[in-house]
């Protein structure tokens, strides 16, 4: 079973599900979240702060690109993966799709902070896939989300410092903290039993989740951040019990999203419509003919 | 606060100043000249020096290179046989280059 990712013409359907669900679910984060990324160009609080956000985009556009070219082995085009795609197929969390809140750079930095721990964890968690290509791929995107992880990280720092700059995470804490938990749903059960059966990746949806809350728990508790809804039932060891409740109407995996995700897609989608477009414009070779 | 940024291309290279980044504090320059100097550039290490620690003299202040005649120091003064060692005429065009240089200055 192990090699048969190797070729992706006689996969099975079951795995087919499972690998291009596992796809969608690692590129549509990605691509989201780099659409949002560049609202803030020209508007962060520097010149400096304003490139390293737009950076990040570009890689998080370049990851995206790399997951949505394995989905073409399957027979996905771009055009079908991106500009005709239903809005309602992107399988991407409620915490990338959500518009920021005006001026306040707080929600940026602590949206990429939970994110990019998230990710830093089922980058891991792919290092072995059992589809080669996933494997490779993996560890391109690695080195760069390293930066991304220092720079929320830096900034996270010192807002917290002030009075103003720790008010304002927290605020962005307690309404981003229930769409941060939709990182780990599932898209469909079963088909998510099969990504971790079929050896595509190592790690359940649940095992990212305690790994991921290990992590931002004690950091965030390290700024004096609170985090909403976390009953610590025992200092020494993190018991978290994360329950339906906790979770946001829309979990964005299963396809359900927040009225911004349509108006966003409406957004980047509007200059290919607009000029009539059925094809997209080649300016790049495919990743793996690089 | 404003950081001058040193960037070099290869090990061994000199690090040159390419421009400067403002930030808070070192370890925000460092992040920030990654992305400003060190991303369509070929990089193998950067600087950053905060701006009000470098010490600066002028051309106004100080008389570079003297003001007398000091042309004896140069080789390209002297009349040579043109069959010198390989070591002295690399070392002459290398002087007549400086000295074009300085020129222009």
């Amino acid at each position: 079973m192990a090699a048969t990712f190797e070729n992706p013409a006689d996969l099975e359907e079951r795995e087919q599900m499972a690998l291009s669900t596992l796809l969608k679910r690692l590129g549509d984060d990605e691509f989201v979240l780099a659409e949002r990324y560049t609202e803030w160009q020209v508007r962060a609080p520097s010149l400096e702060s304003d490139l390293a956000l737009a950076n990040n985009a570009q890689d998080e556009l370049g990851h995206a690109r790399l997951w949505y070219d394995v989905l073409e082995d399957l027979g996905f085009k771009e055009r079908s993966l991106v500009f005709e795609r239903e809005p309602s197929d992107f399988r991407h969390s409620t915490l990338v799709e959500l518009p920021f809140e005006e001026g306040n750079w707080a929600d940026p930095i602590l949206r990429s902070y939970l994110y990019d721990v998230a990710e830093e964890l089922r980058l891991e968690a792919l290092e072995d896939s059992t589809h080669p290509k996933i494997a490779d791929r993996v560890r391109k995107i690695q080195s760069e989300e390293r930066y991304h992880l220092e720079h929320a990280q830096s900034w996270m720092e010192r807002l917290a410092d002030g009075d103003e700059g720790h008010e304002r995470l927290q605020d962005v804490l307690d309404r981003l903290f229930p769409h941060a938990l939709t990182l780990f749903e599932p898209v469909d059960s079963d088909v998510e039993a099969d990504i971790v059966d079929l050896g595509l990746r190592d790690a359940t949806l649940e095992e990212l989740r305690e790994e991921w809350l290990s992590v931002i728990v004690p950091y965030l508790e390290s700024l004096d951040l609170e985090i909403p809804e976390i009953d610590q039932t025992d200092d020494d060891k993190l018991e978290v019990a994360v329950d339906q409740e906790m979770l946001p109407d829309e979990r964005g995996r299963d396809g359900g999203h927040t009225d911004a995700w349509f108006d966003l897609y409406d957004e980047f989608t509007r200059t290919y419509r607009e000029l009539g477009r059925s094809e997209t414009t080649k300016i790049m070779e495919k990743p793996n003919e690089q | 606060m404003i950081w001058e940024v040193f960037r070099q291309e290869k090990t061994g290279g000199y690090h040159t100043h390419c421009g400067n980044v403002h930030a808070p504090d070192r370890e925000m320059a460092q992040q920030y000249a990654a992305i400003q100097h060190g991303r369509r550039k070929p990089t193998n290490s950067i600087w950053v020096v905060p701006r009000d620690e470098i010490g600066e003299i002028n051309d106004d202040e100080v008389a570079f290179g003297g003001t007398t005649d000091r042309s004896y120091r140069w080789a390209t003064a002297y009349n040579t046989t043109g069959e010198d060692a390989s070591e002295v005429v690399e070392s002459e065009d290398e002087q007549a280059d400086a000295e074009k240089r300085r020129g222009e200055a």
